[in-house]
């Protein structure tokens, strides 16, 4: 038996980050399904060995547009989304792609999508918890996925996915390449873990 | 026909708690002594894939001594577990809860630590947001109307009535109250659906119903009665149940599971 082994090619996510909060089990799950984390901290650490970045779900709107302005990787961000690459937001994340947020008036977000973030009318604050939403999408459609939030975007001209909780907002955003939850994909369970998979593929 | 609970917000949630000490899942034997139920990883992704829609861990001897013990613990569910988690038990400060936060857990479970220094609930709603923090409340009905809180895992009475108490838990910026009715625990006779349904009704906060529940129309029951979640622990871990028996019943009734 000849000692060749093949090694399948791993694909690298990187990781943007934002300083805020523990990244630990978006890093486990990536890892779960087979992805490489790669921590970004500045704009020099990209390299073409990273085929999808990711932008994290934890923190506030303002404190994240600062790291990102701060860093520079606010342009990164940009460039690699007007190349149409493989980028995915999860839940605040998906916030900064807007223009503006209720949560910090006066800071502007990465303004990728047409829109601003508002406080939601949700039954109980903060919404926190499992609920089904609705999609054209079929990997989307009817999926019960895990939320944990008090901001959202009402209706979005990129809306994927939508959800309803004492109100309807918008809880997937799609366009070519960038994806983009609400919800938490990394604590939804397998359900999750599948629909981040088939985003950064 | 009764509308279908969880078709329209959130889902009613079934969390399986695991006590844990010493890095290990324990039970209590009539008081005296532990008995070992296993690794709380292998028991933690057990239920998950039974269906569980949280699970909470109470760490029952976070003592300080064995403080790097439990966060090892926390960090190894964090790495495998793909649902939210809550660890509580032994949390007394600011800094604990950081810890905790830090080495993986998605909310902490406050008790007796919030009784004693109720500013720490503003303190880690402001420093890490509503959503991770949890006060677990341990209640026990005087007679008929009236509740008592109690602390130190049920030990010690407090002159707090429990109403007074969940309000002001709310108005501080808890996320949820997980609700232990101690007059039900360990009966096998259902949840406190009266209480349960008073906190429904009087309050704006998510209620995870705790104690007594012993079969699937238990939890049936209390979702009806208006909790947002109910937590069971023995069921599961003796095997009379797996979570997915008491989804299938859910299902059957309208309530809208995962």
């Amino acid at each position: 038996m000849s000692q060749i082994s093949i090694k399948q090619k791993v694909q690298r996510i990187g990781v943007i980050n934002t300083q805020a909060g523990n990244l630990f089990s978006l890093f486990a799950c990536l890892k779960r399904i087979g992805f490489e984390p790669l921590m970004i901290n500045q704009p020099q650490q990209l390299d073409t060995s990273i085929s999808a970045l990711l932008i994290p779900g934890q923190g506030r709107f303002g404190q994240v547009m600062s790291q990102l302005t701060s860093t520079g990787l606010d342009k990164v961000i940009l460039e690699w989304t007007k190349a149409d690459k493989p980028l995915l937001g999860i839940c605040v994340g998906l916030q900064v792609l807007f223009e503006s947020s209720a949560e910090d008036p006066g800071v502007s977000g990465l303004g990728i999508f047409k829109g601003r973030v508002e406080r939601l009318n949700s039954p109980k604050q903060p919404m926190v918890g499992w609920s089904k939403i609705n999609a054209d999408n079929a990997f989307l459609d009817q999926q019960i996925v895990y939320f944990v939030n008090s901001y959202g975007v009402k209706t979005s001209d990129v809306t994927a996915a939508t959800v309803n909780y004492g109100e309807q907002f918008v809880a997937a955003v799609n366009q070519g390449n960038i994806w983009a939850f609400q919800f938490h994909p990394e604590k939804s369970g397998p359900v999750g873990e599948e629909m981040m998979k088939q985003c950064l593929n | 026909m009764s509308e279908l609970i969880g078709s329209n917000g959130l889902i009613p949630r079934v969390i399986v708690c695991l006590d844990v000490a010493n890095g290990r899942v324990v039970k209590g034997v009539n008081f005296k002594g532990l008995m070992d139920m296993g690794d709380p990883v292998e028991l933690a992704l057990k239920y998950q894939e039974q269906g569980a829609d949280e699970i909470v861990f109470l760490d029952i001897k976070a003592t300080l001594e064995n403080r790097a013990n439990a966060l090892e613990t926390v960090t190894r569910v964090a790495k495998n577990l793909s649902i939210p988690f809550s660890v509580g038990g032994g949390l007394n400060s600011y800094q604990d809860v950081a810890q905790f936060l830090k080495a993986g857990a998605d909310k902490v479970a406050l008790n007796s630590a919030a009784v004693k220094t109720p500013e720490l609930i503003n303190q880690i709603a402001e420093g890490f947001g509503s959503q991770c923090l949890v006060v677990a409340i341990d209640v026990n009905k005087n007679d008929v109307d009236d509740y008592a809180v109690y602390i130190r895992g049920g030990h010690v009475k407090t002159d707090i009535n429990a109403f007074d108490w969940f309000k002001e838990v709310e108005e501080r910026g808890a996320g949820e109250i997980l609700l232990t009715a101690m007059h039900r625990d360990g009966t096998g006779i259902g949840f406190d659906n009266e209480l349960m349904s008073r906190v429904a009704t009087e309050r704006n906060i998510q209620v995870i119903a705790s104690g007594g529940a012993a079969n699937a129309q238990h939890f049936i029951d209390t979702y009806k009665a208006g909790s947002d979640a109910a937590l069971a622990a023995g069921m599961f871990h003796r095997g009379e149940f797996r979570v997915g028996d008491v989804k299938q019943a859910l299902s059957k009734q309208n309530i809208l599971t995962r």
